[in-house]
């Protein structure tokens, strides 16, 4: 019977470690965002043809959640903020490294589809990440990005001229804030190298149907929210995308998409972060204003 | 991208979880028990360099009869983790050469998985096959085999089909013995049939597929 002793000891060992808060790839370090001016490591560089006037770059902050866990968020705006009550807006919702300055090349590109700031661009740091206040967590995520909506709003954005484009980890707050909208209902959803669930990364990782509860309390499903969107979708995927692979992620969540309309494009030679580079940025730029403006 | 992008990653390797040191290499005498802890995994590439994921295990043995052993093992790791791993085992005498130098050891064993936070619990048979040879005054041991894990879902997320009904290894080790202690050192070729070049772990995977597991057993034998 002494031995049963154990069988409690061996329960309590079982500790609540999660790997959670180690997913969140976020940078907190900077002081003040560089943007044009930013030395550090960049996800993919822009020739100065896509630079943007300086007059038309709007750094912003705004509460995130003030009823909830209320936290401080930044935001950086590409276009006249007086005309977004007119203006089209896409909102970027970017990947899990860093901080605004990483990804600033690719908002740049945004601010560029159709022709130089045809379209009003919003993209934000995510709590934790850069300026933005707060650890990084999963409903953070969506009320952040709710939070710009609520800005957008604000400003007099209406929701059939609201574009939300997340890219990687960013496609979860797109994703899900599109399938169960709260403060807007984004007009159009774009997708670059979206992951399906944290589930297909371990099955991938191990080859067996593990849950992804093993690992991680992260709940994001894009396989599966993405039933729920109606709303036109794109999706661009990098064949050789070693990080979020297009077969097992990519072709799930555009395969399980049953909305009104959606195209895909799968670039070959493509990885994870280098695919409108790899695209070419003329031809990433053309197929995103097709889409948008298609009839 | 070339590295594990953050440190949670690095613990999707913990998927790899059919990894652990051969519990027993050569049946126990009968009366015989041992308790052993094992550390190591798959290999992956870290900063650049090869190294095991550091999974950690704690197991018993005993010898229910003349080349029958019982062992049950506790993965501690995944245990801090919040998922209770734990495998039973009967490592069963196959054939052994009339000097006692040779033989081969079949294993049939069951693995355990389940997490607190959702309930999910997963269960897998396993079957090894190891041929071992036993030299020098102190009986070490030079082994070598086959094993494999087997999937009993034929669906994964999303509905997706599960096209893995293995998990299939090569295993390489040395046991080196002394009166009551024993060491050893293994390695596997895991999974061998799976595509890793595109896995967002960067495993040591020769061709693009599986990975290299290095482990390391430490046990001590009591009632010989």
């Amino acid at each position: 019977m002494k031995k049963l002793i154990y069988i409690p000891l061996i329960l309590l060992s079982c500790s609540c470690l999660r790997l959670d808060s180690f997913l969140f790839n976020a940078d907190p370090s900077i002081e003040s965002y560089g943007l044009d001016d930013y030395e550090g490591t960049v996800e993919i560089e822009v020739g100065p043809e896509y630079d943007i006037a300086d007059s038309l770059i709007h750094l912003i902050s705004m509460q995130s959640d003030p009823s909830g866990d209320n936290k401080k968020i930044h935001a950086v705006y590409l276009g006249n903020v007086a005309n977004i009550a007119t203006d089209t807006v896409i909102l970027y919702c970017h990947g899990n490294r860093d901080h605004l300055d990483f990804y600033w090349p690719r908002v740049k590109l945004l601010a560029n589809v159709g022709a130089k700031n045809r379209y009003g661009v919003l993209a934000m740091d995510y709590r934790g990440f850069g300026l933005s206040e707060g650890p990084s967590t999963e409903e953070g995520m969506y009320a952040d990005v709710d939070a710009c909506m609520r800005w957008l709003k604000l400003m007099g954005l209406t929701d059939e001229r609201l574009i939300i484009y997340g890219f990687s980890v960013g496609s979860a707050p797109a994703t899900k804030l599109t399938a169960e909208p709260r403060t807007m209902q984004p007009a159009m959803l774009m997708l670059e190298a979206p992951f399906a669930s944290e589930e297909v990364f371990v099955e991938d990782a191990s080859g067996l149907s593990l849950p992804g509860s093993y690992f991680t309390s992260l709940e994001i499903n894009n396989g599966d929210l993405i039933r729920k969107v109606e709303e036109p979708f794109f999706w661009i995927h990098g064949v050789d995308d070693d990080y979020i692979q297009i077969k097992t992620h990519g072709e799930t969540v555009f395969g399980n998409y049953e909305g009104t309309y959606s195209e895909a494009h799968r670039i070959e030679g493509g990885n994870h972060g280098d695919t409108p580079y790899i695209m070419g940025y003329p031809e990433y730029l053309t197929a995103l204003a097709k889409f948008i403006e298609r009839p | 991208m070339g590295i594990i992008r953050n440190l949670g990653l690095l613990f999707l390797a913990f998927a790899f979880v059919g990894c652990n040191a051969t519990r027993v290499v050569k049946p126990l005498d009968k009366g015989e028990k041992q308790l052993a802890a094992g550390f190591g995994g798959p290999g992956i590439i870290y900063t650049g360099a090869p190294i095991p994921v550091p999974l950690t295990s704690v197991s018993y043995a005993h010898g229910l009869d003349t080349g029958l052993t019982l062992s049950a093992g506790l993965h501690t790791t995944s245990a801090a983790f919040g998922v209770i791993q734990s495998d039973i085992a009967v490592g069963i005498s196959a054939f052994q050469s009339k000097s006692e130098k040779f033989g081969v050891t079949v294993t049939p064993a069951i693995n355990f998985l389940y997490d607190f936070y959702e309930n999910n619990g997963r269960t897998y048979p396993q079957l090894d096959a190891l041929s071992w040879w036993q030299y020098g005054e102190k009986d070490h041991l030079l082994y070598g085999g086959v094993g494999t894990w087997i999937e009993l879902r034929k669906r994964k997320a999303h509905e997706q089909v599960q096209n893995n009904e293995v998990l299939p290894w090569i295993t390489v080790g040395h046991q080196f013995n002394m009166e009551k202690w024993s060491y050893m050192t293994e390695f596997k070729y895991l999974g061998f049939q799976h595509e890793t070049d595109l896995s967002v772990v960067d495993y040591v995977s020769p061709g693009g597929r599986g990975t290299i597991g290095f482990y390391f057993g430490i046990s001590r034998s009591f009632g010989k």
